[in-house]
């Protein structure tokens, strides 16, 4: 086992996926949002830099747009797009409620997941964009992997600051209030429809850059890589760190990928030892699925902190 | 307003509802034939009483945009309110409580009448500022005093869900009255609150009408209602029935006979 290895790989891709555990955070546990269609900006994100990365098409290139444009550009533009999905996504669906909300989301999602399919002009059908250009591959002393890491944590940690100060204003205040109840905080005054509108716009931003850093560190886009499963190991991850605190969303990420890259990177003996190990891993999640959800322990830490304050 | 001109009874009513009307699945709920038409001037103490399904909170909501009237028009302070969103009808100065009380249960008592106040720091470039943490003092301070106001001395720091039934009702005044709204309408402030935080409702009521607020108040105990209003309005099968002073009220046939059945009535 190389330990180090596993401990890069988790923070390079618990960062990443913390960045869009963070964000559901915001969208469902403080705006009430019940968004189940979130691996789908994750992927507009990553399609997005792969597109402007891209060298122009040639040859039997089946796509038909690259820019080549540089890095920062791209990154900034996956996040743009991110946002530019969420405006023309939740403007249609935002007035829904629960799990209605959470319906049409999901379905939006399949139906991006069956255009990236079948379109092979954007994004090259089922075999997606290869070759995703990663920024430098010569960053002299320090090994590519490190840097990937360190920019992964950055956008993490920057995620969690800007939606920390913005929960602790008389904002979250706010959305907490109005998801609690909506009619009551109508009756104070608070402008649910803009308030929701605006968290889920906002919390799409980070989600895109992550998809494009996941793209730069996977080489890929592809439509195999942004199934439904992404959104559901996002949700466990936010159940499993307690939705109550932002540090938990984090922390139930990095639990469940070190917990998934232990098993993948194992050395089993034979062939079928790691079979077994494969699908053992399904049920050890959705054994510590329940566990987490019967007995809470996360919102029980968060509430002796809050009562130690 | 231009005060120096008028005379008390020339100036226009604070809020006048005219020939509104809702229905639901078909039945009427508020306003017959020609729909319900009353007037509510400012500084005013109205009393709306009436038997059950009469209508009484449909009214508040359709004058709260809590539902939309399906006809009629309603004006407040000379702003068109008809069907207006409920956080804007907020703003413009009505505050409102619920039949059953509301409140945000993730919240300490404290920040439930905190975030009865609009704050800047609600808009989303100002959360990041420090702006609003000026306004922020000024309205802790204000919520805690409007808690002592309501007899809920002591507990800022619970959770809601501490609370019982009459302390949520006076949770819920307070988080109105820290929003210093122009008119306040209570639905059924007393029910479930015991004899001694009654007297002091009554008490604060009493105290809110001198200091100026206009207060509409729906009330099934009206021993508490009619020793305080100054106006009654009396609904019936979403209708107005009458309409007039306490005395007057008191020992109307038609209002005895609505509320209590023909039996009692003379």
């Amino acid at each position: 086992m190389n330990w180090l290895q596993i401990f890069v790989t988790v923070v390079t891709l618990g960062s990443i996926f913390g960045v869009v555990t963070l964000s559901l955070n915001l969208q469902y546990a403080r705006g009430g949002m019940i968004n189940f269609g979130i691996v789908a900006y994750f992927a507009v994100g990553a399609y997005a830099y792969a597109i402007f990365t891209q060298p122009a098409p040639q040859g039997l290139d089946q796509y038909k747009f690259g820019f080549g444009w540089p890095w920062p550009v791209a990154l900034v533009a996956a996040a743009t797009a991110a946002l530019l999905f969420a405006a023309i996504t939740g403007w249609p669906t935002l007035r829904l409620r629960g799990e209605y909300l959470a319906l049409t989301t999901f379905a939006f999602a399949e139906v991006f997941h069956s255009f990236l399919l079948n379109e092979r002009r954007i994004g090259n059908g089922t075999v997606g964009l290869a070759n995703v250009k990663r920024p430098i591959s010569d960053w002299g002393p320090i090994e590519e992997k490190y840097v990937f890491a360190g920019a992964a944590a950055l956008l993490m940690i920057a995620t969690l600051l800007v939606f920390r100060r913005l929960l602790r204003s008389p904002y979250g205040r706010a959305l907490d209030a109005i998801r609690d109840d909506e009619v009551a905080a109508l009756a104070a005054g608070k402008s649910v429809q803009r308030m929701r509108r605006q968290v889920f716009l906002i919390s799409a931003i980070p989600i895109g850059a992550a998809g494009g850093l996941y793209a730069m560190f996977t080489t890929l886009a592809q439509p195999s890589l942004f199934t439904a499963e992404v959104t559901f190991i996002i949700w466990i991850a936010l159940v499993l760190g307690g939705e109550r605190s932002v540090y938990g969303a984090v922390a139930g990420t990095f639990g469940l990928i070190f917990f998934e890259e232990v098993v993948r990177t194992w050395p089993f003996e034979t062939v079928r030892s790691a079979q077994i190990a494969a699908s053992v891993e399904h049920i050890v999640t959705g054994l510590l699925f329940i566990a987490v959800l019967r007995y809470q322990p996360f919102d029980r830490i968060a509430e002796r902190m809050k009562a130690t304050r | 307003m231009n005060n120096t001109a008028s005379t008390p009874t020339a100036e226009p009513p604070l809020l006048e509802a005219s020939a509104i009307s809702k229905r639901f699945a078909g039945l009427r709920a508020v306003g017959g034939e020609d729909g319900l038409s009353f007037a509510v001037s400012r500084g005013s103490f109205v009393g709306l009483i009436g038997p059950n399904g009469a209508g009484k909170s449909t009214t508040f909501n359709l004058i709260s945009g809590v539902l939309a009237s399906d006809s009629g028009a309603v004006t407040f302070d000379g702003h068109d309110i008809t069907n207006a969103a409920s956080d804007t009808i907020a703003e413009l100065g009505i505050g409102r409580t619920f039949q059953t009380p509301r409140a945000f249960e993730s919240l300490s008592v404290l920040d439930n009448v905190v975030s009865g106040a609009t704050s800047p720091g609600e808009r989303l470039r100002a959360a990041f500022g420090r702006a609003w943490r000026t306004h922020e003092s000024v309205t802790v301070d204000a919520a805690k005093r409007t808690l002592d106001r309501v007899g809920l001395t002591g507990r800022a720091d619970d959770l809601v869900s501490d609370l019982s039934g009459g302390e949520l009702r006076m949770l819920e005044v307070a988080r109105q009255l820290v929003r210093n709204p122009v008119m306040l309408l209570l639905d059924e402030p007393t029910s479930g609150v015991d004899p001694v935080l009654q007297k002091r409702l009554a008490a604060l009521l009493a105290e809110l009408h001198r200091e100026g607020m206009t207060l509409v108040v729906v009330e099934h105990n009206l021993h508490f209602l009619l020793a305080l209003a100054e106006h009654i309005l009396v609904l019936t099968h979403g209708e107005l029935l009458t309409e007039g002073p306490p005395t007057e009220i008191r020992t109307d046939a038609a209002v005895i006979s609505a509320y209590l059945g023909d039996d009692y009535a003379a």
